[in-house]
């Protein structure tokens, strides 16, 4: 009861315990602020990366899976698919309309030929599709004027989606959105043509090479695509890399079409043809699978490796078949096929979060030394309380819980300023990265003009404190004033840089959570050491000399 | 078959130690003080007043060996350090020189410190409450309840630390120079203060060097060199 007395009027009739809590919270939320938004980014990342891969891959080597279509149709009447589609996934070179002339530039791509139907339903591969005629007035008249969507042919989506020019009929290529140096991002995240060079409706020429099971290369081949639409993923080195091309055209590029099977065997006729003995099927190298909502991805892969096997063993025993499956795929999880992108980034956020948990020594120690001063100014009054029978322990809980009331306050008081900051970081962003408005920039002087008469008239007084924290306001508020005024807005997240175009808002509760109790930890460890002081303190000695 | 002393210092010893060196305060203190009694310690600045007054009031330890403080005839030096905190706290109560008020805490809070040190459950609380306000309002301080003891003059500190005092109803309050810090009126006030509690039936030892002072107790006692000399009561 007296301790819980004095420990509150220590707490509320001085300054120092309000520097105290001041520091718990801002420790507190530097940790939570700071683990939210890598918490964030790994979030977007992972949810990126499941958008463009499904949760299921199955990967065969160059040689390709025959018999696909069986397959996913086996595949798709497991309870727990939601959706599956075929793929071939290789390289290959990507001859650029530009620049103008004879000599073109030459960029390596990843090729995937897909089924987009199918793929729409696995990935986000439609709501990917960048360029899009407006919905209506309004929303063109919000873009940018020179924004090309503003005058784009509604068709370019369903083009982009079938990767069909409907004007041509012709097959289409769909460009990840930094493959072409066309695309400038802009800071809102949208993008504008550069040198002029507007993708859609221009013309690429591909070039891959197939290679036979056995690993032969063939002599490369090229097509001549016209660009349909391009894809934003978000995941730069994706966007930066891949392209799309009907699952057709890439099977007979690559010669993984269905093709007539010869007798090597037999004698061949009088114009060098061995006789025909069969058709081989299609291939594809790889499968993307989307589970039904309830269902994880481990378990998905886990039944899909063994329909697989069963699969392939089905075809080993059918002597009919003139293919059989290859016997090792890869079947991984979207997490363990993308582990390159998430990894470093899980990394990251586990460094973020052990060097910035260091802060809490910072606490801790600050706590420390502020009650070690406030037990050396009290050290009569410690002598008082065990004069009217105040125990050891009693005094030490005295100090205990004024440590606990201060990381308690300081943590809550933490989380909320973290909620705040975490909550409207794009806002504050896009403040830093403006202007300062002329109001602020006006206060900011006024507050550091009244300062400096402030500073006059103490100085004129010769008084020493006042006119040294005077002098100390209207250094910093000149400065910050100053600093207001020569700033023209710096963005620290460019998204015509970064991936993504929006920094992660909202709050790692478990990490919040974690971290207002490790304040509130360290805290009464500060002051656990001049607690034990307080206690130690010969009560004799501390009335007479305290 | 002669009382039992309330209070009792029994060729008490204490030594100060500063490193190597030590400083022997007292040398063989003998005291008996008695029920409803009014004891003055007389004494220089140095002649080891204060030294025995906390030793009396369980603040400190004789030397080792060297003597023994007995209360009700029970001797303090054999219990454990949380026996001593309750004896301070329910059979003592001090008054010192410099009134040793807590300054954050108001006047009826300081009082009621020893009560809550006590564990006052709360339904005792509004009781206790009463009685600190009845102690105070006879001290003449029903007025600085919520005063803070920066807020008082020395006159009203040193009641205030009379009624803390007194707040647990002790056996004995130990007032080491209660005027010592006060002008002549104001200090007379305070000796009226103690000698209505003493008629009352408290037992006091109170240490001073000012004789006028010690001339309100019913007995004297000298303290020269560090061992005590008993004068004929008053």
């Amino acid at each position: 009861m007296y301790a819980s007395l004095v420990s509150n009027r220590y707490l509320t009739s001085r300054l120092i315990p309000v520097i105290a809590v001041a520091a718990v919270a801002l420790c507190v939320a530097l940790v939570i602020t700071v683990v939210s938004v890598m918490s964030g980014f790994l979030d977007m990342l992972k949810a990126s990366g499941r958008s463009i891969v499904g949760d299921v891959i199955v990967s065969s080597g160059i040689g390709g899976m025959p018999y696909s279509d069986e397959l996913l149709a086996e595949l798709r009447a497991l309870p727990e698919v939601a959706g599956a589609t075929p793929l071939i996934d290789t390289i290959g070179l990507l001859r650029m309309p530009y620049p103008a002339g004879p000599q073109k530039e030459t960029a390596h791509v990843q090729v995937w030929a897909i089924d987009p139907a199918s793929l729409t339903g696995v990935t986000d591969f439609a709501e990917d599709l960048y360029w899009r005629a407006p919905k209506d007035a309004a929303t063109a008249d919000a873009l940018a004027p020179d924004d090309p969507r503003r005058s784009l042919d509604p068709a370019i989506l369903e083009d982009g989606k079938r990767l069909v020019q409907s004007s041509t009929n012709t097959p289409g290529i769909a460009l990840g959105m930094h493959v072409s140096v066309g695309n400038a991002r802009q800071r809102d995240g949208s993008y504008l043509p550069r040198y002029g060079w507007f993708m859609p409706g221009l013309e690429v020429t591909l070039t891959v090479v197939p290679v036979s099971g056995k690993g032969k290369i063939a002599e490369p081949r090229e097509q001549i695509f016209p660009v349909v639409n391009e894809v934003q993923t978000g995941l730069f080195e994706i966007d930066r890399n891949r392209v799309y091309i009907p699952l057709a055209e890439g099977q007979r590029l690559l010669r993984l079409d269905e093709a007539p099977l010869y007798d090597l065997t037999a004698d061949p006729d009088a114009s060098g043809n061995y006789p025909v003995i069969g058709r081989t099927p299609a291939r594809v190298t790889k499968l993307l699978l989307r589970a039904k909502p309830g269902c994880s991805a481990d378990a998905l892969r886990d039944r899909v490796q063994a329909t697989y096997d069963a699969f392939a063993d089905r075809i080993e025993a059918d002597r009919l078949r003139t293919a059989s499956m290859p016997r090792f795929v890869q079947v991984l999880t979207w997490e363990q096929q993308l582990r390159d992108l998430i990894i470093p980034v899980e990394k990251e956020r586990e460094m973020m979060r052990v060097l910035f948990s260091l802060i809490y020594l910072v606490c801790a120690g600050l706590i420390l030394s502020i009650f070690w001063a406030i037990v050396v100014e009290k050290t009569r009054d410690i002598g008082i309380l065990r004069s009217v029978g105040a125990s050891r322990t009693g005094v030490m809980w005295i100090f205990l819980r004024y440590g606990l009331i201060i990381g308690t306050l300081g943590s809550a008081l933490g989380v909320v300023l973290a909620w705040g900051i975490v909550t409207n970081v794009n806002p504050i962003h896009e403040a830093i990265g403006s202007d300062a408005p002329l109001a602020i920039r006006i206060t900011a002087w006024g507050l550091a003009s009244a300062c400096a008469v402030g500073l006059c008239v103490t100085a004129l007084r010769r008084k020493f404190l006042p006119t040294l924290l005077w002098t100390l306001g209207t250094i910093v508020l000149s400065a910050a004033a100053l600093g207001l005024t020569l700033h023209h807005g710096t963005l620290i997240w460019d998204p015509s840089i970064y991936y993504f175009t929006l920094v992660p808002d909202k709050v790692d509760w478990w990490a919040a959570g974690t971290t207002a109790v490790g304040g509130v930890l360290f805290s009464v460890i500060g002051s656990a050491i001049p607690a034990a002081k307080a206690a130690d303190i010969d009560p004799v000695e501390a009335l007479r000399y305290g | 078959m002669a009382e039992q002393p309330l209070l009792q210092a029994c060729r008490v010893h204490k030594t100060y130690r500063f490193g190597a060196h030590g400083v022997e305060v007292l040398r063989g203190v003998d005291l008996a003080v008695h029920s409803g009694e009014w004891l003055a310690v007389l004494g220089s600045s140095g002649s080891g007043k204060s030294t025995l007054m906390h030793l009396l009031g369980g603040l400190d330890r004789p030397d080792a060996g060297k003597g023994e403080i007995r209360f009700r005839g029970e001797p303090l030096s054999l219990q454990p350090g949380s026996a001593l905190d309750t004896y301070r706290n329910r059979d003592i109560g001090f008054v010192f020189q410099f009134y040793h008020l807590l300054p954050e805490l108001s006047v009826l809070e300081n009082t009621l410190l020893p009560a809550l040190v006590f564990g006052a459950r709360a339904k005792r609380r509004t009781a206790l409450r009463r009685d600190a306000e009845a102690l105070l309002g006879a001290f003449g301080l029903d007025h600085r309840l919520t005063h803070r003891p920066s807020q008082l003059s020395g006159g009203e500190r040193q009641r205030v630390a009379i009624a803390r005092a007194l707040i647990n109803r002790p056996a004995v309050l130990l007032a080491d120079e209660p005027t010592g810090n006060l002008d002549a009126t104001t200090g007379a006030g305070i000796l009226d203060l103690l000698a209505e509690r003493h008629k009352q039936g408290l037992t006091i030892v109170m240490v001073t060097h000012d004789r006028e002072v010690a001339a309100r107790a019913t007995r004297q006692v000298h303290l020269t060199n560090g061992t005590s000399d008993s004068a004929a009561a008053q």
